[in-house]
């Protein structure tokens, strides 16, 4: 039977509601989706690092490298708004980097991030460290596609830091508090910042260390199921 | 800053759903839904939305926010609430995921809505 089905057409002028129901950062999230599909099926674990500008992410991922690539084959994607002064400091672990300037913007998407991927040669690899754009804020609204969260913080940043930014720790599995060798000039109680990190997120992971004295590297990887 | 990002996405998504739909002559409003655990200001966003519209087939439209609330619930001793933070403001308050009245790590639903709801339309006859 051959039904001529009804349309239903608006008379000019006509006010009406059209139901949407449309995620607006829905290219954004299918992006990271297909990234986290590349990632896993070439058995790569991603590591999204987020802290401000100067909390020591490129120290840490740095230092990490140097622990980690005896047994994983690591990579570097490096955020900036500009320069390649940080790519530059990780290409010295002898790690392929892809430095990804987002000129005006604030924070890595996925799409930047899935070409960023293109760049490097995934069946080679384990590991790849996702350094954000330093910037405590923006950067939570665009997942990439990664697995774990790393968020570095550092006794410099004062001792109410955390609690000013308490968004960035709600999906942290690791939160590195850096610069512990300072806290006594900065008068900053890492362990009142610990606690403020777990009144937040209590499964969050926190780690005190010292880049520059190589404290604390080692368990930070630990934290993130890294050995 | 990252608002303009998000008010620079919609826009292009009305633009290009006008452009498709034949029966819209004109988009009036805008209805949109945003969890509070975004952090999205809505001021900027709505300052953004303004500024992006200008000059485009939206001039003039207005962008209606409707906040979303976060539900939390305790595994362990089933305490559940709003996540709603102490003055319920971003500015001056600090979230919790640990539950007040055991500690056990709070389970999180919604919050983390970012959508178009629906647009109000003049139709057309065309």
């Amino acid at each position: 039977m051959v039904r001529n089905p009804e349309i239903i057409v608006p008379t000019e002028g006509e006010v009406f509601d059209i139901e949407l129901e449309t995620d607006i950062l829905k290219a954004n999230g299918e992006l990271a989706l297909e990234n986290h599909r590349i990632l896993t099926e070439h058995g790569i674990t991603a590591i999204d690092v987020m802290g401000s500008v100067g909390s020591g992410k490129t120290s840490l991922v740095k230092s990490m490298i140097s622990t980690l690539k005896k047994h994983y084959r690591i990579a570097v994607i490096e955020g900036d708004v500009t320069t390649t002064i940080d790519a530059d400091l990780i290409a010295s672990e002898n790690v392929p980097t892809v430095q990804v300037n987002t000129g005006k913007e604030c924070h890595l998407d996925a799409n930047l991030i899935k070409k960023a991927l293109a760049k490097l040669e995934l069946n080679t690899l384990d590991l790849i460290f996702i350094e954000n754009v330093g910037n405590l804020i923006c950067p939570a609204e665009f997942p990439l596609g990664s697995d774990k969260r790393l968020v570095v913080i550092s006794v410099t940043e004062g001792p109410y830091m955390v609690v000013k930014h308490p968004m960035m720790f709600i999906e942290a599995n690791t939160v590195a508090i850096n610069k512990i060798d300072l806290s006594a000039a900065m008068n900053v109680d890492p362990s009142k910042l610990r606690n403020d990190i777990l009144n937040i997120n209590p499964r969050a992971n926190v780690i005190p260390i010292s880049c520059k004295n190589s404290v604390g590297i080692v368990e930070t990887g630990k934290s993130l199921g890294l050995n | 800053m990252h608002e303009l990002s998000i008010a620079t996405t919609l826009v292009n998504t009305l633009l290009d759903y006008q452009t498709k739909q034949e029966k819209i002559r004109k988009i009036l409003e805008v209805y949109v839904r945003i969890g509070k655990l975004r952090a999205i200001s809505i001021e900027q966003l709505a300052y953004s939305y303004d500024l992006l519209v200008n000059g485009t087939n939206l001039a003039g439209s207005k962008l209606v926010v409707e906040e979303i609330p976060a539900k939390i619930n305790c595994p362990k001793c089933n305490f559940s609430d709003n996540f709603d933070m102490k003055g319920d403001s971003l500015h001056f308050a600090v979230p919790s995921l640990s539950c007040p009245r055991c500690e056990t790590h709070l389970n999180l639903e919604g919050g983390e809505e970012l959508q178009i709801a629906k647009i109000r339309v003049v139709g057309s006859a065309a």
